[in-house]
């Protein structure tokens, strides 16, 4: 186990490597020069001078691979860089922002997690039935339906009509009052997807034949649902979760803009648009660095939930 | 199902206890006529006499019973003897500051200065006036010498007394070489202690705008004696620093000391929201008392709300189109000009910006600019001239297609625009559909802005649809220097390929001149030339659209977008 683990850690380093390489290049070839950008005020007027100066004080008057070079010496040794927007170090920025994202990822799945295992379970209980059909074509608008649409029709309903909530905003550290309409919009966009899921792992393991042996031996209907038919139903559902969550984790970009959540979603858009080279290459590598380490504590859970699965020793 | 009802009434149940319901009065209002004066110590009067019946706002003290404590309450607010009940303003803002506060670094004096924190010493009034801030005013001793008189009635927030000390700090923080930006002020050679309260500012070299220099928020006055203006500002503006989230709303209380008189508001949050549609939202559900920067088609959906309306005013930013003169048939002048007459800028105003978004343009500078030459007319829509000029020049329909040709081939133009500006696209493609009208077969080309001037730089271009500030500091100078003097070296020159000696020499005199009326004469005569010769093609002036709850009283639209927030605000219902 501990090999397995090791081995997949040490697979993740070339991952990583290529992230970085690619990110360094795409936003590089990107049109926009980040020293006049970030030098432009916001009425429009730009010193030559100024762009001249910050060029070389950050370094962008060099090649690009020295650039790429100076960068990875200096993650090696555990320094992400400054920001150039802020000139503050670029993992301060994502600690902060990411801790927004994070508290919106728990509640969102927390939502997801209470629409779509109840809905699952009923539809593949009540399979084929008018209750069914309707629970699978609200999953299916849930999937279909855009983020920032959700968003604002949430918006309409509960900020303005209702008038129970605020439209957006953070509030004081991001608030129970201000974090429901993003969670409850990303929340049901997941749900959709995973009672989908539920469902049909659900119809699978209640076509087996120990189910059918428990309903003869006279168990009663919930005891089979609950504890035969779901327990085993929830392994799949569980990857899903896990890489849902992995999704949540790393912001997202509509949902954080259009509710004005300072995550990193938001932080990444934000420094895309100023052309902050060292903040957008910390953020991608942070954000693939949780999404692989999201992705193997769910491939470690599955030995726990199902202990039929075994890996192969390093 | 029944889980999922279940759930909902939960959740509301837990919103209805969680959120109070807010309903804002001007306590002291008794006719609710949204002003406090002697008017309501009449009708106060009137209801204690139970001639009148009476009204919430009446009951200034707010102690549930309208009395003659009231009435005594309201002549001390009158007599600003009491603060002004003014209310909290939250207000959506577009931009904010990054992760410092400190108005030296980078752009985020302009958003602690619309805060209303910092001031500077000098400023541009809500007509593009330049006034004394800080400053009492100034003495030019002679081309390079000038002497700023400093206030001498002010306080920081921190109890600090305001001096030449403390603009002398300022200025030593911004000009300091390790600062990003300190090459701005190169052209001040240096600043000093002429007494308490005057500095002495030499410049380099006669530079007539220096004074207008002093009103970038980028050298607002800051305290000597704060402990870290990064995460606590303290200046000398009406509102006092409170709170700041990063990236996310950044509050301030009244300042019960402010110089300029009792400040109205109590205090105010300004949250930054990037999402238009968002700002918009958060106007409708009473969230936020002002929205700055509304979408184009939010404009109609808020002002059919009886609470809200919206406000519009001009700003110095202006979309035209670098021409390159370098190109043949665009070096000729009548070409130009007749394109000129091509476009149709009343279309473009109603079509791509849905007729709230921006004026007309007629020259560079919009109308409540006081350096706009007032006589320029600009070239009005007219498909017969356009189509004679373009005759004269040797582009006539030889073949009868409907379409023009040049040199025996259709005449034919790029138009490069980008979208990182919304309203870019949509009237780029109303300029290529009036070009076509006349015969003129147009391509409109979206590339990134740093590809575009690539392009331009090569002279790889016929026309680029471009959106810039006109005058960032409030002086002429700098749009038409960059633009239109061949001899200064700018790139924006380079980009036109455009020469006029007259205009070198009336650009170079203007700027050496220290007499502003004299200065108003050449500017005005390079306005002209320009709109005559059209090396650039001004097409319209972008409005300000700032959505707003009709009960915020005082707001007014600055058109350099640098103030916000003034002593004048408060919340009148």
């Amino acid at each position: 186990m501990l090999g397995y683990i090791l081995k997949r850690i040490f697979q993740l380093i070339p991952a990583l490597l290529l992230v970085s390489v690619a990110s360094f290049s795409i936003i590089y070839f990107a049109p926009g020069d980040p020293a006049e950008t970030l030098m432009t005020g916001p009425d429009g007027n730009v010193n030559p001078k100024s762009v001249e100066e910050f060029r070389t004080k950050m370094g962008l008057d060099k090649p690009l691979h020295i650039q790429y070079l100076i960068w990875l010496n200096n993650v090696v040794h555990g320094n992400f860089g400054y920001s150039y927007r802020t000139e503050k170090p670029v993992f301060d920025h994502i600690k902060t922002s990411f801790g927004a994202t994070f508290k919106l990822a728990v509640v969102s799945l927390i939502i997801s997690l209470i629409i779509s295992i109840p809905l699952g379970i009923i539809s593949a209980i009540k399979h084929n039935s008018g209750l069914d059909i309707s629970c699978m074509v609200g999953a299916s608008l849930g999937v279909s339906m855009p983020n920032f649409w959700l968003g604002l029709l949430l918006m309409l309903l509960f900020g303005i009509y209702l008038d129970w909530l605020p439209v957006a905003g953070y509030g004081t550290g991001g608030d129970l009052e201000h974090i429901i309409l993003p969670a409850l919009t990303l929340g049901t966009g997941s749900a959709a997807v995973t009672a989908r899921l539920m469902r049909s792992s659900m119809l699978e393991v209640l076509g087996q034949d120990y189910i059918l042996t428990a309903r003869a031996k006279g168990v009663p209907e919930w005891m089979v649902i609950g504890k035969h038919a779901l327990k085993n139903a929830l392994i799949p559902f569980v990857t899903m979760v896990g890489l849902n969550f992995g999704y949540l984790l790393n912001g997202s970009v509509v949902v954080e803009t259009i509710f004005g959540w300072p995550g990193i979603g938001r932080l990444i858009v934000d420094s895309i648009n100023m052309r902050d080279y060292m903040m957008v290459q910390g953020c991608m590598v942070f954000v693939a660095l949780l999404f692989v380490t999201v992705n193997l504590v769910v491939d470690i859970s599955y030995r726990y939930l199902d202990p039929r699965i075994r890996y192969e020793k390093a | 199902m029944k889980i999922k009802i279940r759930f909902g009434i939960f959740i509301s149940i837990l919103l209805l206890v969680l959120i109070p319901s807010v309903s804002a009065h001007l306590y002291g209002d008794a006719n609710e006529d949204t002003y406090i004066n002697m008017q309501d110590v009449t009708r106060l009067e009137r209801i204690v006499l139970e001639y009148d019946p009476t009204t919430t706002p009446a009951d200034a003290n707010q102690d549930d019973n309208v009395n003659m404590q009231d009435v005594t309450l309201i002549e001390s607010i009158i007599l600003e003897q009491v603060p002004f009940p003014g209310g909290h303003l939250n207000a959506a803002m577009i931009f904010g500051p990054s992760s410092t506060l400190d108005p030296a670094n980078g752009w985020n004096g302009w958003y602690v200065r619309k805060a209303g924190i910092y001031e500077t010493l000098f400023k541009y009034d809500d007509k593009m006036k330049l006034t004394p801030e800080l400053a009492t005013g100034y003495t030019q001793e002679n081309d390079t010498e000038w002497l700023i008189h400093l206030r001498e009635d002010v306080v920081f927030h921190d109890g600090s007394p305001f001096n030449a000390d403390a603009v002398v700090y300022s200025f030593a923080r911004v000009m300091n070489e390790s600062n990003s930006r300190s090459s701005e002020y190169d052209h001040i050679a240096s600043i000093t202690i002429e007494d308490e309260h005057t500095v002495r500012i030499t410049t380099a070299e006669p530079y007539a705008p220096t004074i207008a220099s002093l009103t970038n928020p980028l050298v607002s006055i800051v305290s000597p004696d704060a402990d870290n203006l990064d995460t606590h500002p303290v200046g000398t503006g009406p509102f006092m620093y409170d709170s700041y989230e990063q990236e996310v709303s950044l509050s301030v209380v009244r300042n019960e000391k402010y110089w300029g008189g009792g400040v109205r508001l109590e205090g105010a949050t300004l949250s930054y929201i990037s999402a238009g549609e968002t700002r918009a939202l958060t106007l409708e559900s009473k969230d936020n008392d002002i929205a700055r920067g509304l979408p184009f088609p939010q404009v109609s959906t808020i002002e059919s709300n009886p609470g809200l309306n919206v406000m519009s005013k001009e700003t110095m930013r202006l979309y035209f189109i670098f021409v390159n003169t370098g190109k043949a048939p665009l070096d000729d002048i009548r070409v130009r000009q007749a394109i000129n007459y091509a476009i149709d800028r009343d279309v473009i105003v109603d079509a791509a910006l849905e007729g709230v978004g921006g004026v007309p343009a007629a020259g560079v500078f919009p109308s409540i600019f006081p350096w706009t030459n007032v006589e320029l007319t600009g070239y009005t829509h007219s498909k017969d001239t356009a189509l004679s000029l373009l005759a004269d020049a040797g582009i006539t329909d030889i073949d009868s297609d409907g379409m023009l040709e040049y040199n025996g081939e259709d005449f034919h133009l790029t138009l490069m625009t980008y979208t990182t500006r919304a309203a870019m696209q949509p009237s780029a493609e109303v300029i290529e559909t009036q070009l076509e009208d006349i015969g003129i077969d147009v391509t409109v080309e979206l590339l990134g802005s740093s590809a575009i001037k690539e392009a331009m730089t090569n002279g790889d271009y016929d026309m680029a649809f471009y959106s810039y500030g006109v005058a960032p500091t409030g002086d002429p100078d700098y749009f038409l220097t960059h633009h239109f003097d061949s001899t200064a070296g700018y790139k924006e020159n380079g980009w036109i390929r455009y020469s006029n000696p007259a205009v070198d020499s009336l650009l170079a005199d203007s700027r050496a001149a220290m007499d502003q009326d004299v200065r108003k004469e050449y500017y005005d005569q390079v306005q002209d030339i320009i709109v005559e010769e059209c090396p650039e093609m001004f097409i319209f002036h972008e409005n300000e659209l700032v959505g707003y709850n009709t009960g915020v009283m005082g707001y007014a639209i600055y058109p350099n977008e640098i103030t916000f927030l003034t002593r004048d605000m408060y919340i009148g219902r």
